[in-house]
C-alpha cells in the first residue's frame, strides 16, 4: 500500500482552485456513459447522489433504511458551521480553518481542512436556496449561535433539528433526481461487499433486506458514505442501524483504515439508567451556551440539586477554563465529567452524571427565551427522564457520539482502492483527533455537494476503465462469499442472542478503549475481544431464514464485523503512544491532566492495511505537514 | 427505586406481505417503567429468540424521535397515547401493571405490511418525488442573505418542515389520507420565497401523485394533527388546499 | 381530461365541490328558516310568504334547479369520497381510539348525510309536491304536524341536520383554504351557532305548529 495524499502544490489558500483547474473534466455528453454507485444517503451520500446526478452521471443510490430521508444525519441537533462572519466578530475562512485544525489537536491535514472552511459558505447558500428554514433574526437575515471550541458565533441552525432540515434539503434534491430518472434508488439494501476488478472498485454486493436476495451492481466508481462506527460501543448516540460493515469490508478488500481509535465521546447526553437500555440520547451541545455544568464540591453529596448552596457547588469548567468556560471542546468537557465522577462527585442514582443547570439563564433571559431556544430539547429530556429541566437541572454524562477515524482518503476523497471514494463520517479526513461541534454537517455536505462532483470527474476522465457487467467472475465470486457467510451465521444455532454479544463487546470497548485508555487495559481488551469473537461464532443464535425480512440476521452480520473491527481500534490505540484529542492514553498527560501530544513521533495519520484474518495489519504513516499553523499545546484556559 | 410492571401484549404477526396475519398474545413481565416501548419489545424479542421462535419485526432506527422510522398503533393510537411523541420516545411509565396492550401496524392501502409491524412507506417518497423540492442545482445558489425572510414566516415554514415522515397521520386518519404529510411539505416550500416559483406546479403534481397512490381523502377529522408526533397543524392542509385551488384555477399550468 | 376536470376530480377538488355546495346549502337553510319563521306570526303571514316566493316565477325555478344541481353534486361527490375513503384502509384496526380530533359530526358525516337525503325526499313529497289546488300551504303543514310521527321525524331530522352542519360548516372553510389562526376560532364559533340555529329554529317549528293546531 502506497499512501499518496495528492495534495496539490502552491499556497494553502490556492490549492483547491488550482486542483479544480488541474482535474480532468468529463465532457457533458459523456457523463451519461458513467455509472456511479453511492452507498448511504446521509448528508454526504444524499448530497453526492443529487449533485452527481445533476451533472449527468447515472447514479445508483443505496440505503439501509426504508427511505433516504432517515439516515442518521437527521439526528444532528445543534447546527452547521460556516465562515460567513455575519456577526461581524472577525470570523474568516482562515479562523474556521484554524479552529478546526486546533480543535482536532493537530492531527488533520491542513489542505483538506482549509478546503472545508472555504466551501463552508457555499453550503449555507446552497441549503438556503433549497428551502432549509434556518433560524432568522427579526430583520429576516440568518441567525447564528456559538458552539464549543470557537469564540465566534458561526453556527447556523434550525431549532434543535438542523441535521434533519439539512438532510431533508439533500433528500429533496435527491428525490428530484429520482423523479428525473438520473438516480435509481435502492432502499432497504445493505452493502455486503465491494467488488474490485483489476484493482479498481467496480461494484457492490448488497442484500435486499425485504426479500433477502443477494444482488450485484456494477459501476465505474463506488462512493461510500456509510457513516461512522460508534455503535461498536453498543450504547451510543448513533441510530440502531449504524455500523462499520461497509467500510470494514472495503478495508478487507484493500482500502487503508485511518486512525480507527479516534472516537468522540460527546459530553452532553442523557445518562445510562438501566441494563435493558438500547441507546443513549444526545442533548445538543448548544445547551452549553446557556447551561452551566457543575457538581457538588463534596464527594457523595446526595442532596437534591436545589438544596445545594452556591458555595458548595463546583462549576468546574468555568473554574478550570475561564476563557472558554462551558464551551470547551467536547473531548475536554467529557474527560472532565469523567474526572469529577471518578472523584465520587457524580450525581444521580448511578453517580455517573453531572448537572447542566439552566437556573441562571432562566433568571437572566426569562423562561420564554430559553424555551424558544431549547424547547424541543427540554421536552425530549423530560420524555426520557420524567424530570422537568426548567425546574431541576438536567443530568448529563458523556456518550459515544462520532468517529473521526475512517477509511483513508487522499485529497480527492479516494481511498487506497482506485475508484472507491469515501465521504462524510466514513472517511477520516478533516477532524483530526477530535471534531468540533457543528462541523460534521459541514463536512458531510462539503464532501457531497462541493468536492466529489469535481474529483470523481477527474478520476473517470483520467482512468482507463474496461467495460464490465455483473456477470464478471469477480461479482459471482464476491456474491458467493457473502452468501456463504450468511449461511454460516444462520447455521451456528447456539444459545446466546446477537445483542448479548454486542452488549458485551460494547462494555469492553467502553471500559478499555473509551474516554481514557492505557496500554495494559488495551492489551486485556484485545484478548477479551478475541475470545468473545470465538464464542460468537460457536454460540450465537440467529433465528429465521435468509430469504425473508430478517432483522436478527442483519444485526448478526454487523456485530460479527464489529467483533473483528474492535481489535483494529485497539491495535491503533496501542500503537499511538501519545494522547491527542479524544485519544487519551493515561500515560501521556500534562500536569493539568490534559492530552499531551508527541508531535515528534506521532504527527501522522495511522493507516492500517489488512493482510489476512490471522495476520497483524500493517501500519502506514502519512506524515502531517503543518506549514501554516503553529503546533501548540491546546489551551482553552 | 426501579418500578416494574407486567403486561399482556397482543401483537400483530404477519409472515410476509401477502400472508394472512393475526394478533398473537405475549406476556411481558418485570418491565421497568423507565424502558421505552421499543426496548420493551426488544426484551420480548430476546426471549423469543432464545425460545427458538421468530422475533417480532418492527422498524426503528434513531430511537430519539427524529428519523421517523418507528411507529405502530398502540391500543388504537398511532405512536401510543402520549401527545407529541414517537413510539421510541414512549416510555413504559405511561402504562399500568396488568394492562393489555394491542399493537398493530400502520393500516393503509398505500402502506402494505412487509412483516409484522413493519410497513412499506415508499408511497411517501413518491409524493416528494412528484414535487417536494426546490429545483436548484448544486452551485447555482445566490448568497444566503440575499433574500430576507421574516422571522415569523421562517418559523411557520419550520413548523411545517418539522415533519419526520413517519406516516402516523395516515395511520390515524379515519380515511387513511396523507394530506397532513403532503400539506406540510407544500406549506414549507410555499411559505418561503425560494419555493414560490414552483409553488403551483408543485401543488398540482404532489396532490395528483398522492391521489394516485391509494390514500383516502381528507374530511377534516383532525385526528392527524392530534396524533402527529411533531404536532404539525392542519393549517398546513388549509394552505395546501389554497395552493392547489390557486394553481388549479388561476395558474397558467394546464 | 382538461385542467378543469383534473382539478375538480382530484381529492382536493372533490372536497372543494363538497365545500362550495355545502356552503350553498347553509345559505339556503338560513333563508329557508327565515321564511319559515313567519309560521310564528300565524297562518296568514305564512301563506303570504309562500305566495310571495311563488310569485318569483322563473327565478324560483332557476333557484330550484340550482339547488337540485347542488344536491346532485353534493350527493354524488360525497358518495364517491365515502367509497374511496372506505377502500383506502382494506384491513381495519382491531382497536379504534380517538386522539381528540374527531367529533360526533365529523365521524358521522356520510351517515347523517344519507339520512338527510331521505328526509329531504320525504319532505319534498309531503310539502313541495303536495297537491295545493284546494288547500293552502299552511293547511298542509298544520295537518301534517297533527300526526305525532311527523313531528318526531322532523325533530330528529333537524337534530341530525344540526350535527351535519356542526362539522360541515367550518370544514368547508378549511377545505377552501380559509384557516387562519386569527379567524378560525370565529369560523368554528359560527359553525356551532349555525348548527344550533338550524337545530332549534327548524326543530321547534313542528312542535309549535302541533301545539297551536
Amino acid at each position: 500500500m502506497q499512501l499518496d495524499t495528492k495534495i496539490p502544490g502552491g499556497p494553502l489558500t490556492e490549492k483547491w482552485d488550482r486542483h479544480r483547474f488541474e482535474l480532468k473534466l468529463v465532457n457533458p455528453a459523456n457523463k451519461r456513459k458513467f455509472d456511479v454507485i453511492v452507498v448511504g444517503t446521509g448528508l454526504a451520500g444524499g448530497s453526492a447522489s443529487a449533485s452527481l446526478a445533476e451533472l449527468g452521471y447515472n447514479v445508483k443510490t443505496f440505503c439501509i433504511q426504508d427511505s433516504p430521508r432517515r439516515a442518521h444525519s437527521i439526528a444532528a441537533q445543534g447546527g452547521i458551521n460556516a465562515a460567513k462572519n455575519y456577526k461581524n466578530e472577525g470570523d474568516s475562512i482562515w479562523r474556521l480553518f484554524y479552529d478546526t485544525i486546533k480543535g482536532g489537536d493537530f492531527r488533520a491535514r491542513e489542505a483538506n481542512v482549509y478546503r472545508l472552511a472555504q466551501v463552508s459558505n457555499n453550503i449555507i447558500d446552497q441549503c438556503v436556496a433549497q428551502g432549509v428554514p434556518f433560524a432568522r433574526d427579526y430583520g429576516g437575515l440568518l441567525a447564528n449561535r456559538s458552539f464549543g471550541g470557537a469564540q465566534v458565533a458561526r453556527t447556523f441552525y434550525a431549532r434543535g433539528q438542523t441535521g434533519q432540515q439539512l438532510l431533508l434539503g439533500a433528500y429533496s434534491a435527491l428525490m428530484r433526481q429520482v423523479a428525473d430518472g438520473q438516480v435509481t434508488l435502492f432502499p432497504r439494501r445493505e452493502l455486503l461487499d465491494i467488488v474490485v476488478v483489476n484493482g479498481q472498485a467496480r461494484g457492490i454486493v448488497a442484500r435486499n433486506l425485504v426479500t433477502g436476495e443477494i444482488e450485484t451492481h456494477s459501476a465505474h466508481a463506488v462512493v461510500l458514505s456509510t457513516g461512522g462506527y460508534g455503535n461498536i460501543y453498543f450504547l451510543s448516540t448513533n441510530a440502531m442501524g449504524c455500523n462499520v460493515s461497509a467500510i470494514f469490508k472495503a478495508y478487507k478488500k484493500g482500502a487503508g483504515f485511518a486512525n480507527p481509535c479516534f472516537t468522540q465521546i460527546h459530553p452532553t447526553c442523557v445518562p445510562v439508567h438501566g441494563t435493558y437500555q438500547s441507546k443513549l440520547t444526545l442533548m445538543s451541545e448548544s445547551l452549553r451556551n446557556d447551561g452551566r455544568v457543575w457538581v457538588p464540591k463534596n464527594p457523595g453529596d446526595k442532596r437534591p440539586p436545589r438544596q445545594i448552596p452556591e458555595s458548595e457547588r463546583d462549576y468546574y469548567l468555568e473554574r478550570k477554563y475561564p476563557s472558554f468556560g462551558n464551551l470547551v471542546p467536547r473531548d475536554v468537557a467529557s474527560r472532565n465529567s469523567k474526572h469529577q465522577c471518578d472523584q465520587g462527585k457524580g450525581v444521580g442514582d448511578t453517580g455517573l452524571a453531572v448537572f447542566l443547570d439552566f437556573a441562571d439563564a432562566i433568571k437572566c433571559d426569562g423562561k420564554d427565551l430559553i424555551e424558544q431556544k431549547y424547547g424541543n430539547l427540554f421536552s425530549m429530556y423530560e420524555k426520557i427522564t420524567a424530570e422537568d429541566p426548567y425546574e431541576t437541572p438536567m443530568m448529563i454524562y458523556p456518550a459515544v457520539h462520532y468517529t473521526m477515524g475512517g477509511l483513508y482518503v487522499d485529497y480527492n476523497l479516494m481511498s487506497t482502492i482506485d475508484g472507491l471514494f469515501v465521504l462524510g463520517e466514513a472517511n477520516f479526513s478533516d477532524h483530526g483527533a477530535n471534531r468540533l461541534g457543528a462541523s460534521a454537517l459541514m463536512q458531510g455536505l462539503a464532501d457531497g455537494y462541493f468536492i466529489i462532483p469535481y474529483t470523481i470527474g477527474g478520476y473517470l476522465a483520467g482512468t482507463p476503465l474496461s467495460e464490465i457487467n455483473t456477470s464478471h467472475q469477480a461479482f459471482v465470486d464476491t456474491a458467493l462469499i457473502a452468501k456463504e457467510r450468511i449461511s454460516k451465521l444462520l447455521s451456528v444455532n447456539g444459545n446466546r442472542t446477537v445483542d448479548y454479544y454486542h452488549r458485551k463487546l460494547g462494555l469492553i470497548m467502553w471500559e478499555y478503549c473509551g474516554m481514557t485508555r492505557n496500554d495494559h487495559g488495551l492489551v486485556t481488551a484485545r484478548k477479551m475481544i478475541q475470545e468473545l469473537r470465538e464464542e460468537f461464532w460457536e454460540n450465537v443464535i440467529v433465528p429465521g431464514i435468509n430469504l425473508n425480512f430478517n432483522q436478527s440476521l442483519e444485526r448478526a452480520g454487523r456485530v460479527a464485523d464489529f467483533l473483528e473491527f474492535g481489535e483494529l481500534m485497539i491495535i491503533d490505540a496501542l500503537a499511538r503512544k501519545e494522547s491527542c484529542g479524544c485519544h487519551f492514553n493515561e500515560a501521556f498527560q500534562t500536569e493539568e491532566n490534559e492530552a499531551k501530544r508527541d508531535d515528534d513521533h506521532f504527527k501522522y495519520v495511522a493507516t492500517w492495511e489488512f493482510k489476512g484474518d490471522e495476520l497483524e495489519p500493517v501500519l502506514h504513516k502519512e506524515q502531517l505537514a503543518f506549514e501554516n499553523v503553529e503546533l501548540t499545546q491546546r489551551s482553552y484556559k | 427505586m426501579i418500578k416494574t410492571i407486567n403486561l399482556t401484549l397482543k401483537i400483530w404477526r404477519q409472515e410476509t406481505s401477502g400472508a394472512k396475519g393475526q394478533l398473537e398474545t405475549y406476556h411481558a413481565s418485570n418491565i421497568s417503567t423507565d424502558m421505552s416501548f421499543l426496548e420493551m419489545i426488544d426484551t420480548i424479542n430476546e426471549q423469543l429468540t432464545l425460545d427458538g421462535k421468530d422475533p417480532i419485526a418492527f422498524d426503528h432506527d434513531c430511537r430519539e424521535g427524529i428519523c421517523g422510522m418507528c411507529g405502530a398503533v398502540v391500543n388504537g393510537r398511532p405512536h401510543g397515547p402520549e401527545k407529541g411523541t414517537t413510539l421510541c420516545q414512549l416510555h413504559m411509565r405511561h402504562f399500568s401493571d396488568g394492562d393489555t396492550v394491542v399493537v398493530e401496524p400502520w393500516r393503509s392501502r398505500a402502506f402494505p405490511v412487509i412483516k409484522d409491524l413493519a410497513v412499506d412507506r415508499s408511497a411517501m417518497d413518491q409524493i416528494i418525488q412528484a414535487g417536494g423540492y426546490i429545483s436548484v442545482n448544486t452551485g447555482g445558489a445566490p448568497e444566503a442573505n440575499t433574500i430576507p425572510i421574516p422571522q415569523d414566516t421562517a418559523e411557520m415554514a419550520m413548523d411545517a418542515a418539522a415533519c419526520i415522515g413517519c406516516g402516523a397521520c395516515v395511520a390515524s386518519c379515519p380515511n387513511a389520507s396523507a394530506m397532513l404529510f403532503t400539506g406540510a411539505k407544500i406549506s414549507h416550500l410555499a411559505l418561503l420565497p425560494q419555493g414560490k416559483p414552483e409553488a403551483a406546479r408543485r401543488a398540482l403534481a404532489m396532490v395528483s401523485k398522492m391521489d394516485g397512490l391509494g390514500f383516502g381523502n381528507c374530511t377534516n377529522e383532525r385526528e392527524c394533527e392530534a396524533e402527529c408526533p411533531k404536532e404539525i397543524s392542519i393549517t398546513n392542509i388549509a394552505r395546501l388546499n389554497r395552493e392547489f385551488i390557486k394553481a388549479g384555477f388561476f395558474s397558467s399550468i394546464m | 381530461m382538461n385542467w378543469l376536470t383534473n382539478t375538480l376530480w382530484s381529492s382536493v377538488g372533490k372536497k372543494l365541490m363538497m365545500a362550495v355546495t355545502g356552503i350553498g346549502f347553509s345559505v339556503f337553510l338560513v333563508a329557508h328558516l327565515a321564511g319559515n319563521l313567519t309560521l310564528y306570526a300565524g297562518k296568514d303571514a305564512f301563506n303570504a310568504y309562500a305566495e310571495h316566493v311563488h310569485s318569483l316565477g322563473p327565478f324560483l325555478t332557476i333557484a330550484e334547479l340550482g339547488l337540485l344541481f347542488f344536491a346532485v353534486v353534493h350527493i354524488a361527490t360525497g358518495a364517491t369520497l365515502f367509497y374511496q375513503n372506505f377502500k383506502a384502509r382494506p384491513v381495519r384496526y382491531s382497536v379504534n381510539s380517538r386522539a381528540g380530533g374527531r367529533t360526533i359530526g365529523s365521524a358521522t358525516m356520510p351517515y347523517t348525510g344519507l339520512v338527510l337525503l331521505l328526509f329531504v325526499i320525504f319532505h319534498l313529497a309531503n310539502f313541495h309536491f303536495a297537491d295545493k289546488t284546494n288547500t293552502t300551504i299552511f293547511q298542509i303543514v298544520a295537518s301534517a304536524f297533527l300526526k305525532p310521527e311527523y313531528v318526531f321525524i322532523y325533530v330528529v331530522a333537524m337534530i341530525i341536520a344540526a350535527i351535519h352542519v356542526s362539522h360541515g360548516f367550518w370544514s368547508a372553510f378549511q377545505t377552501i383554504g380559509a384557516n387562519h389562526p386569527k379567524y378560525m376560532p370565529y369560523i368554528k364559533g359560527a359553525s356551532i351557532l349555525l348548527s344550533l340555529v338550524v337545530g332549534i329554529g327548524f326543530g321547534c317549528l313542528p312542535i309549535y305548529v302541533a301545539l297551536m293546531t
